[in-house]
């Protein structure tokens, strides 16, 4: 049935790991009686909350995957995206972050702003999501709401606008001022489900009126018809809920909660302003490309008679298929309906249409622009686009941050090979920043993700899903070898004991190339080389590169010049020439004083300002060259070459150096001279190796 | 090497009195948008760079992209006229002795300047001898800056050279025959050089050195697309 489009609500819950996300959404789902029973986190009741569905996370009491679930409260629909806390799971941030039209930021009254509150707000930006922010655990033992308050002003740049005043604080905690009705509210009942209005403590009074005049001031930024009903006394709660929302709305405020999930305190208010505060469908800016058009940008309207424009972004495969979530930003979606996948261009037809809660579904017959449903049954990939055929669209794509850790895996034994393999291709086609590949040099599987934990949980779905059992360890360096210098050779190849013989001269020499690539001269004169042997000589260097001869890896950037030779009419031939090619090249090596080189990587850190000098100490220390530094408000991006072969392990550092309130990029740069003592190093792991295969 | 420092707009400072800026002392450069002060500042900072001397480029409100890309320029134009053999060498020299810090944003203050000179020096040893300030709006800054930078410059041992955006406009010279917009602050630096683009080239004129007299023919003429000095 076609609900009414502005009051629906497409939200995320984003925060720090353990600032109560699941909790709260635990007691969300529960007072609007989505379910009937509270289960905590950690399942010491043996069950588990209702949206850590996956055994990991129950287990781990930490939530891994985002899971979707939608609710009723007040007359408007609620569509809840419940999403990881932990860094490595950044990608399901970022990508509920896409489809969803505000968030609730949850922060620790202890723990104030955090390192993921930082990443995760960054990410809110990013994708212009209007947010409320809610200070859970205001009965924890050190809970101080108005320093987190002040930290979202000086560490976040917001500008928070508290709505509430607590009531009692730590042990003491039991009810909240709500400072646009000016009542104390009280949550009773077993569960906190009956709420109730009081007038406020007298020895808060004070406090509130104060408080009370610094939220409409804020208020009265947005709106002229409150600041005159100020100014002459009559303003109304539905004019400061107006000017609130628009604040809100525009980016410009952020409404601050306050309260305590686990104690069942202060929830139902933070639906309520979920309602008031944060944007229907239509009140979101959503745009598309037009592929007809050169990409043109387009606005989206979220209107079901419009042509279709739907956006895929999350997958997760059942025991029954592939479940594709998706986000309808124009037209309709029913079971039945033509679908093209705008990447393929491939038609699908609509099967089952599903609304997810957490991990059960519930059929419906059709899905309108605005909300979030689910497919069953469509092969596509996580960021795909679908359309019904009259636009060619595509949403931009999410952002993807790149991969910063990797490492080897093998499997233990041939049927875990075959199941490490499944698995691997699963896991590349639900999350886009967890990768593998073969490495064409060494062998060996290689899978790069956004953390150590990230991969842990990986490492561990593969054992347990796919019960491939592996070993891991750490990815070899590709490190290569280059001259230095010119050398001439001059070598004969010649097999000749009776019989058809081999008989090939070459001279010239060897020099590094000035743009680092192979090159080729042919200076031969008077026929020396027959033309018809000369590739040979060619293919003959080539092949040469694949292992030098210093510590059997590639060489790079040489050019060689053949200026001589000498031929035999009847043992001459290309198998010849090749193998003095061969013979020169081994001849000159050596003499042109190769060295070897190693990866550099162009690292780009970003962290608080405040880190600055340690950031640059730790890239310093992995022999890394700081280029340049920008400070821009109260974050600092640095730019460094870094050698990659120290660059291992730099996630989990970085992280601990700077609370994990860092981010860092890293991508390949250039070849640079190894030092000595790393070419030492390399000499002894070979000699290790040759000496072991003995 | 050595045919750059000859041709090096620095070159102006051979006809003053104390024959450089100095440790501690603020110098600038004055110009109307788009004479060349960036570029002028570039080849000022690889003449300290050619010479070893660590340097540290603070740009303000704009990236480090793009100052790197002024010095990329500059320096291969260098080389192609200079037919400068080690190339590889002096990028190198380049990229050792140069450290850019940019501040976008309204980032820029000297406090933070000064923490991040602490950083270099504490973290990665790094001790500049010269900074290069560009970018920084002489109309929109107070004079408690300039007078900070100057404390930072003397605290740090640093030659430190700004840029001054001049405006057609306003032409007006005080008695000591500065123009805007450094009429009212010129107490605070050494040396003042005004680029005057004509037809013929960019001059550089100096205005003031060190409190010495200045000779009216204390200037030196510069190839519009070099910037190298072609007559003094």
């Amino acid at each position: 049935m076609k609900e009414d489009i502005q009051k629906l609500r497409n939200i995320g819950i984003s925060a720090h790991i353990d600032s109560g996300k699941t909790t709260l959404t635990e007691r969300i789902l529960y007072y609007t009686k989505r379910i009937g029973v509270i289960h905590e986190v950690k399942g010491k009741d043996g069950v588990g909350a209702k949206m850590d569905s996956m055994e990991l996370e129950k287990e781990r009491g930490i939530t891994i995957s985002s899971a979707a679930t939608h609710c009723l409260w007040k007359g408007y629909r609620i569509n809840i995206i419940d999403t990881p806390g932990h860094v490595d799971f950044t990608i399901e941030v970022e990508r509920a972050l896409r489809v969803l039209d505000g968030a609730i930021l949850i922060l620790c009254a202890v723990g104030g702003v955090q390192s993921q509150s930082i990443t995760v707000d960054r990410q809110m930006r990013r994708y212009g999501v209007p947010r409320i922010a809610f200070i859970n655990k205001c009965d924890r033992f050190g809970a101080n709401p108005s320093k987190v308050i002040h930290q979202l002003r000086e560490k976040l740049g917001m500008e928070p606008v508290p709505l509430q005043l607590p009531i009692g604080i730590e042990g003491e905690f039991r009810g909240v001022v709500d400072l646009i009705k000016m009542k104390a509210i009280y949550f009773d009942g077993d569960h906190g489900e009956v709420v109730r209005e009081e007038s406020i403590p007298d020895e808060l009074l004070e406090e509130a009126l104060s408080r009370r005049e610094e939220l409409l001031d804020a208020a009265t930024m947005f709106s002229d018809e409150l600041a005159e009903a100020v100014l002459e006394d009559r303003e109304t709660e539905q004019m400061i809920y107006e000017a609130l929302r628009k604040g809100t709305l525009s980016r410009a405020l952020t409404p601050v909660l306050l309260g305590s999930a686990y104690k069942n305190i202060g929830v139902q208010p933070v639906l309520d302003a979920v309602n008031k505060f944060l944007p229907s469908p239509t009140e979101v800016k959503n745009v598309a490309l037009d592929l007809d058009q050169n990409e043109l940008e387009v606005p989206l309207k979220a209107d079901p008679g419009l042509p279709v424009v739907a956006l895929a972004f999350k997958l997760e495969v059942t025991p029954y298929g592939q479940l594709t979530y998706m986000r309808i930003y124009q037209g309709s979606i029913g079971k039945g309906d033509e679908l093209v996948i705008t990447r393929t261009r491939k038609k699908i037809r609509v099967g089952r249409i599903v609304r997810m809660h957490a991990d059960e579904m519930e059929d419906i017959s059709r899905g309108y622009a605005g909300d979030i449903v689910a497919l069953f049954g469509v092969e596509c990939n996580s960021g795909d686009t679908f359309t019904d055929g009259r636009l060619h669209y595509t949403m931009s794509s999410m952002h993807v941050p790149e991969p910063v850790i990797s490492l080897s895996v093998k499997a233990k034994d041939n049927k875990s090979q075959e199941n490490l393999a499944k698995a691997l291709g699963r896991f590349c086609r639900e999350d886009p920043t967890f990768r593998s590949h073969v490495d064409p040099e060494t062998g060996e599987t290689i899978i790069s993700g956004m953390g150590e934990l990230h991969l842990d949980v990986y490492v561990e779905r593969m054992k347990r899903e796919y019960k491939a059992e592996v070993e891991t360890g750490i990815p070899q360096v590709s490190y290569r070898e280059a001259i230095t210098q010119r050398a001439d050779f001059n070598y004969t190849h010649k097999k000749q004991t009776g019989g058809a013989g081999q008989y090939g001269r070459v001279a010239g020499y060897m020099e590094p190339s000035k743009d680092g690539s192979y090159e080729f001269v042919d200076e031969i004169k008077g026929g020396v080389i027959p033309s018809e042997f000369i590739s040979a000589v060619d293919k003959g260097f080539q092949a040469c590169l694949e292992k030098g001869p210093m510590l059997g890896f590639p060489v790079l950037g040489l050019r060689v010049v053949i200026n001589d030779g000498q031929h035999h009419p009847v043992d001459s031939s290309e198998l010849a020439f090749r193998q003095a090619a061969v013979g020169a090249f081994k001849q000159a090596y050596m003499k042109a004083e190769p060295v070897v080189l190693e990866p550099i990587m162009r690292v780009s850190v970003e962290c608080p300002s405040e880190f600055q000098g340690n950031v640059m100490s730790s890239i310093n220390q992995r022999r890394g060259m700081i280029l340049s530094s920008t400070e821009d408000g109260m974050f600092t991006t640095i730019e460094a070459e870094v050698p990659l072969a120290e660059m291992f392990g730099y996630a989990t550092v970085l992280r601990s150096l700077t609370q994990g309130k860092a981010e860092f990029t890293m991508e390949f740069s250039k070849y640079a001279k190894a030092p000595e003592s790393v070419v030492d190093e390399l000499k002894k792991t070979q000699q290790q190796t040759q000496g072991g295969r003995r | 090497m050595q045919r750059f420092i000859k041709a090096s707009p620095l070159r102006l400072l051979d006809m003053s009195v104390e024959k450089e800026l100095g440790s501690g002392n603020l110098g600038v450069l004055i110009a109307r948008a788009g004479v060349g002060k960036t570029a002028c500042l570039v080849h000022i900072a690889l003449d300290r760079i050619f010479r070893g001397d660590p340097l540290v480029h603070v740009s303000v409100e704009e990236g480090p992209e793009k100052v790197d890309s002024y010095y990329n320029v500059i320096f291969h134009d260098l080389v192609k006229t200079l037919d400068m053999k080690n190339e590889q060498e002096l990028r190198l020299m380049m990229e050792r002795n140069r450290m850019i810090l940019a501040y976008m944003r309204r980032s820029f203050d000297v406090t933070r300047l000064r923490a991040s000179l602490v950083n270099l020096a504490s973290n990665l040893s790094y001790k500049p001898r010269t900074m290069i300030l560009d970018g920084l709006d002489f109309e929109n800054t107070e004079r408690e800056v300039f007078e900070g930078l100057k404390e930072l410059s003397r605290e740090f041992g640093l030659e430190t050279w700004l840029s001054a955006l001049s405006h057609r406009h306003k032409m007006g010279l005080n008695e000591r025959g500065i123009p805007y917009p450094c009429d009212e602050i010129d107490d605070l630096f050494e040396v003042i050089i005004h680029m005057d683009p004509t037809a013929s080239g960019v001059y550089l004129r100096l205005l003031k050195d060190h409190g010495h007299p200045v000779s009216p023919d204390a200037k030196v003429q510069l190839d519009p697309n070099t910037f190298l000095v072609i007559s003094a």
